[in-house]
């Protein structure tokens, strides 16, 4: 009788088990955003001229495939956030905006592709205010791992 | 790698079965354990009430009662029933949790507080259960699919808050309980009043709570890529307050009762400073460092008012009950105007929401239900049915769900069969109509869209005016069998849950993870196939509880994260998206306790959890939340002494165990070793007895990530070291 609970717990227990798992390994890794290359622009404390177009150059790595990746230019007038840079750039007076840059965009990565150069022409108008801005890079691999940079720049 | 893992968990679990057959075969010192007897209230409730319940109920039911949350009293209800194998939380800052019943939560557990599903805004990360712990005298928690008893959303399993029992006839009274926390400065106090004559009474509380930012054991933390500085190790802006107003009244007689409930639970707390908004974000370190107390933007209002009525009454052999319900549900999220997408850099003057008004959500909730229970020869019947209507306002300058209107409606019934005294057999059948409509909803600004190369400026729409009606037939089916000593149990059944208005139609940024939310307007309601078996063996000096479970969703609600951004609203953030996928899940809970003496024992406590996702774009992939298993080694020390009553020192560990089964965007956790202790007594003071609780939690003050935290995404370590002391003082006045 005392028997019982256990030989229906190892009951239990051989039938839990025995729905064992047969996936395949799953990605569990971040793509990374690259911008240590001499060519790479714009990095941390990188100045950008208006009224010009620049280039943005980064590279991409993933363990599988990337996904796609966006590029977001807002105004860091009032200091608002920190990059993820650990050397931190001078920053102008706190100011308000009148007429701040803003830039959004998303771009492709050809399917299948486990590095990629990416390179993006960027116009900033002549007519924007000048000084401290954030130049984020959002990468994404196939399965949806977000890797983030956030610079600071400076539009003159 | 992932099957070792599993080998070592299955083979922990297999060892930890062979010790308790071996002590099966060892114990020979059997010693008189009386059935426990509970105060409560002035009502006396046997503790043989419980074990029947749980002999003749299929599903899986854990109860606890108010001297179980006073001895492991957390920041909020759901924190201080997380001993419970199977029961966790995910926690936001100090003062508020959601439960999170072996994995599911969110619309997939509901909890039930004096008969009433409680409505909030549960489908929210951010969102803490608006409930007065103070006020708790009895939950029971099924683990397991519960649809045909509560309806829609409860296919994880229910949290059911019971109705305090009336004061005694001819009785005035009531308590005081004084609570402190060392790791948040928290000072909470309660306020209990209670009276009846013959057949009419009262019931009433008062609470209120006041506290700190909390502390965590590290001066730097890690929001994605960026590095926080911490002052003097507390978590910026996590202050809080609470205040809440409870009142019970009503008729008792021998024929009808008939009881008023009226409730008011009001919070503001706030969000840790450096993680809200587009992006990790600098504040200004000055203002929110200067005090510990005070809670500046960001930070969340809510409200939640309820008012019902229970009236019960008996005719012939049936027991009638009816309910009918209301609620409001205030919510506010204040936070300072970020312009995002291409919102005006500097905030209009003439917008129809305040400045810093993030989100506002309003929601009111109407409920009616009333059932029959009968006997007839050895079946006793329970039929009912439940309306619910609902509506749902927003506002704010930020989008994330459309308003929505939802009718809800059921019909249903069970039968539990006593064959003898030791044989249980159980069916219901349940059906469910459900209908809810969104409001079409624009940007109150323009956004340039380029089509054939030509750019306008456009109010882009967010989301349709869109009807949905969902209809569902669900089953349960459960035996008990009750031989001596051994409990077996086994339960199969369905559940469904219909798609929320989240699920459904979100288009908008969730501000705490950086990332744009994006619903399906195709998701059909989600079902759940859920075998559950129990075995529960009681004995003088040992008993031992063994859960497993096994469960299956064809098309489970999941929001699965792409690799695309959205370039309007999004400001270029990750885009999340609702889907369907076919989830197995299978665990165990258990629970053993061995009396080495009468006043010495010891318990493990264990649970482990498994899912995968079957199909869909995460094939192979977990489910977000998936707490790793764990084992809660615990030893009791209750002397008898004479002055002192119920005296009690315990000493717990627990094992939590590294997660490796994650999916994006979710980080590996690492393992964690974590000490609590607790003691105290009741002190005999005339006719009262004033009991007295302490507590340290996290006695080393131990760094570690919770897996299931609100704050675990952007690494915020868990509270630090906490020392507890809680005091109730009743007090009543003979007439």
């Amino acid at each position: 009788m005392k028997k019982i609970p256990f030989l229906l717990g190892v009951l239990a227990l051989a039938f839990i088990s025995s729905c064992s798992s047969d996936n395949a390994a799953i990605d569990t890794e971040y793509p990374v955003i690259d911008i240590t290359a001499a060519n790479s622009f714009p990095i941390q404390c990188s100045t950008i001229e208006r009224g010009k177009t620049f280039t943005f150059k980064a590279s991409f790595n993933d363990n599988v495939e990337l996904g796609s990746y966006s590029l977001d230019i807002h105004h860091n007038f009032d200091h608002h956030t920190h990059s993820t840079e650990v050397n931190t750039c001078e920053t102008d007076a706190v100011k308000k905006p009148l007429n701040p840059m803003l830039f959004i965009n998303n771009y492709t990565i050809p399917k299948g592709a486990k590095s990629y150069e990416a390179t993006a022409q960027i116009t900033i108008p002549a007519d924007v205010d000048p000084g401290d801005y954030h130049f984020m890079i959002r990468l994404t691999d196939k399965e949806g791992w977000q890797t983030l940079k956030g610079l600071s720049i400076k539009i003159l | 790698m992932k099957n070792a893992q599993f080998l070592y968990w299955k083979y922990c679990f297999l060892l930890v079965g062979l010790l308790i057959s071996s002590e099966v075969v060892s114990q020979n010192k059997p010693s008189e354990k009386k059935p426990e007897i509970k105060e409560l209230n002035e009502v006396i409730v046997n503790g043989n009430a419980v074990e029947k319940r749980k002999k003749e109920e299929s599903l899986n039911v854990e109860t606890v009662n108010s001297s179980f949350i006073q001895r492991n009293l957390g920041g909020s209800l759901m924190q201080s029933l997380q001993k419970l194998p199977g029961v966790k939380t995910i926690s936001i800052g100090s003062g508020g949790s959601k439960p999170l019943i072996r994995g599911l939560s969110f619309n997939q557990v509901i909890v039930v507080e004096n008969g009433l599903k409680h409505e909030g805004q549960q489908w929210g990360a951010d969102h803490g259960l608006e409930i007065d712990q103070y006020a708790v005298n009895r939950v029971e928690i099924i683990k397991g699919p519960s649809s045909f008893i509560y309806g829609s959303d409860a296919v994880g399993g229910a949290v059911n808050i019971k109705p305090l029992p009336l004061p005694s006839k001819n009785s005035f009274g009531g308590s005081v309980d004084l609570t402190g926390k060392s790791n948040n400065a928290l000072f909470g106090s309660s306020f209990n009043l209670y009276g009846r004559n013959e057949n009419w009474f009262f019931d009433s509380r008062l609470t209120t709570m006041d506290y700190g930012d909390y502390r965590v054991p590290t001066d730097v933390v890690h929001v994605y890529s960026y590095s926080v500085p911490l002052y003097k190790n507390h978590l910026r802006n996590t202050a809080g307050r609470e205040l809440d107003f409870h009142l019970s009244t009503g008729y008792s007689g021998e024929k009808l009762k008939s009881v008023f409930y009226f409730s008011n639970v009001h919070t503001k707390s706030g969000f840790f400073a450096n993680a809200h908004g587009l992006e990790p974000r600098n504040v200004d370190i000055e203002l929110h460092d200067e005090s510990s107390r005070d809670i500046l933007m960001p930070y969340q209002q809510v409200n939640h008012l309820k008012v019902s009525n229970t009236t019960s009454f008996n005719l012939g052999n049936h027991a009638f009950e009816t309910q009918i319900g209301f609620q409001k549900n205030f919510r506010r999220e204040w936070s300072h105007y970020v312009n995002h997408g291409y919102m005006p850099p500097i905030y209009p003057d003439d917008m129809y929401a305040p400045k810093d008004l993030e989100r506002q959500y309003d929601k009111d909730v109407w409920s009616f239900s009333a059932k029959d229970e009968f006997a007839i020869n050895r079946h006793k019947i329970t039929i009912g049915t439940n309306v619910v209507g609902q509506e749902n306002a927003i506002g704010g300058w930020s989008f994330l769900i459309p308003a929505f209107t939802q009718f809800n409606a059921g019909l249903f019934a069970y039968n539990k069969i006593e064959l003898n005294e030791k044989w249980f057999l159980h069916g219901a059948v349940r059906y469910d109509y459900g209908t809810i409509k969104m409001k079409s909803y624009y940007d109150w600004f323009e956004s340039p869209v380029s089509e054939n190369n030509q750019t306008q400026l456009e109010y882009l729409q967010r989301s349709d005016d869109l009807t949905k009606t969902f209809n569902s037939f669900t089953w349960s089916a459960g035996v008990n069998y009750n031989p001596g000593n051994l409990t077996l149990k086994a339960n199969l059944g369905s559940s469904f849950r219909m798609p929320i208005a989240k699920e459904l139609a979100s288009n908008g940024v969730n501000y705490h993870y950086f990332r744009f939310e994006k619903g399906n307007p195709n998701l059909d309601a989600e079902r759940s196939y859920q075998l559950d078996l129990g075995m529960e063996w009681q004995q003088h000096n040992w008993s031992f509880q063994l859960t497993p479970f096994v469960n299956y969703f064809p098309n489970f609600i999941y929001l699965n994260p792409t690799s695309a951004h959205d370039i309007y609203y999004g400001a270029g953030n990750q885009v999340f998206e609702y889907e369907q996928s076919k989830v197995f899940r299978y665990g165990a809970e258990l629970q053993t306790r061995y009396y080495f003496l009468k006043s010495l024992s010891a318990e493990i406590a264990a649970e482990y959890l498994y899912s995968e996702q079957k199909s869909g774009s995460k094939k192979g992939y977990t489910l977000p939340f998936s707490p790793p298993p764990s084992v809660l080694f615990g030893l009791n020390y209750e002397p008898q002494t004479g002055f002192l009553k119920d005296s009690y020192f315990s000493f717990d560990y627990r094992f939590t165990a590294e997660q490796n089964n994650i999916v994006p965007p979710e980080k590996k956790t690492a393992e964690s070793h974590v000490f609590n202790i607790a003691l105290g007594t009741k002190i005999k003071t005339g006719k009262e007895n004033i009991s007295i609780n302490f507590q340290i939690q996290n006695l080393f003050n131990t760094k570690y990530l919770n897996h299931t935290s609100f704050y675990r995404l952007i690494e915020l370590p868990e509270a630090g070291r906490n020392i507890i002391v809680s005091m109730k003082i009743p007090f009543s006045i003979s007439r």
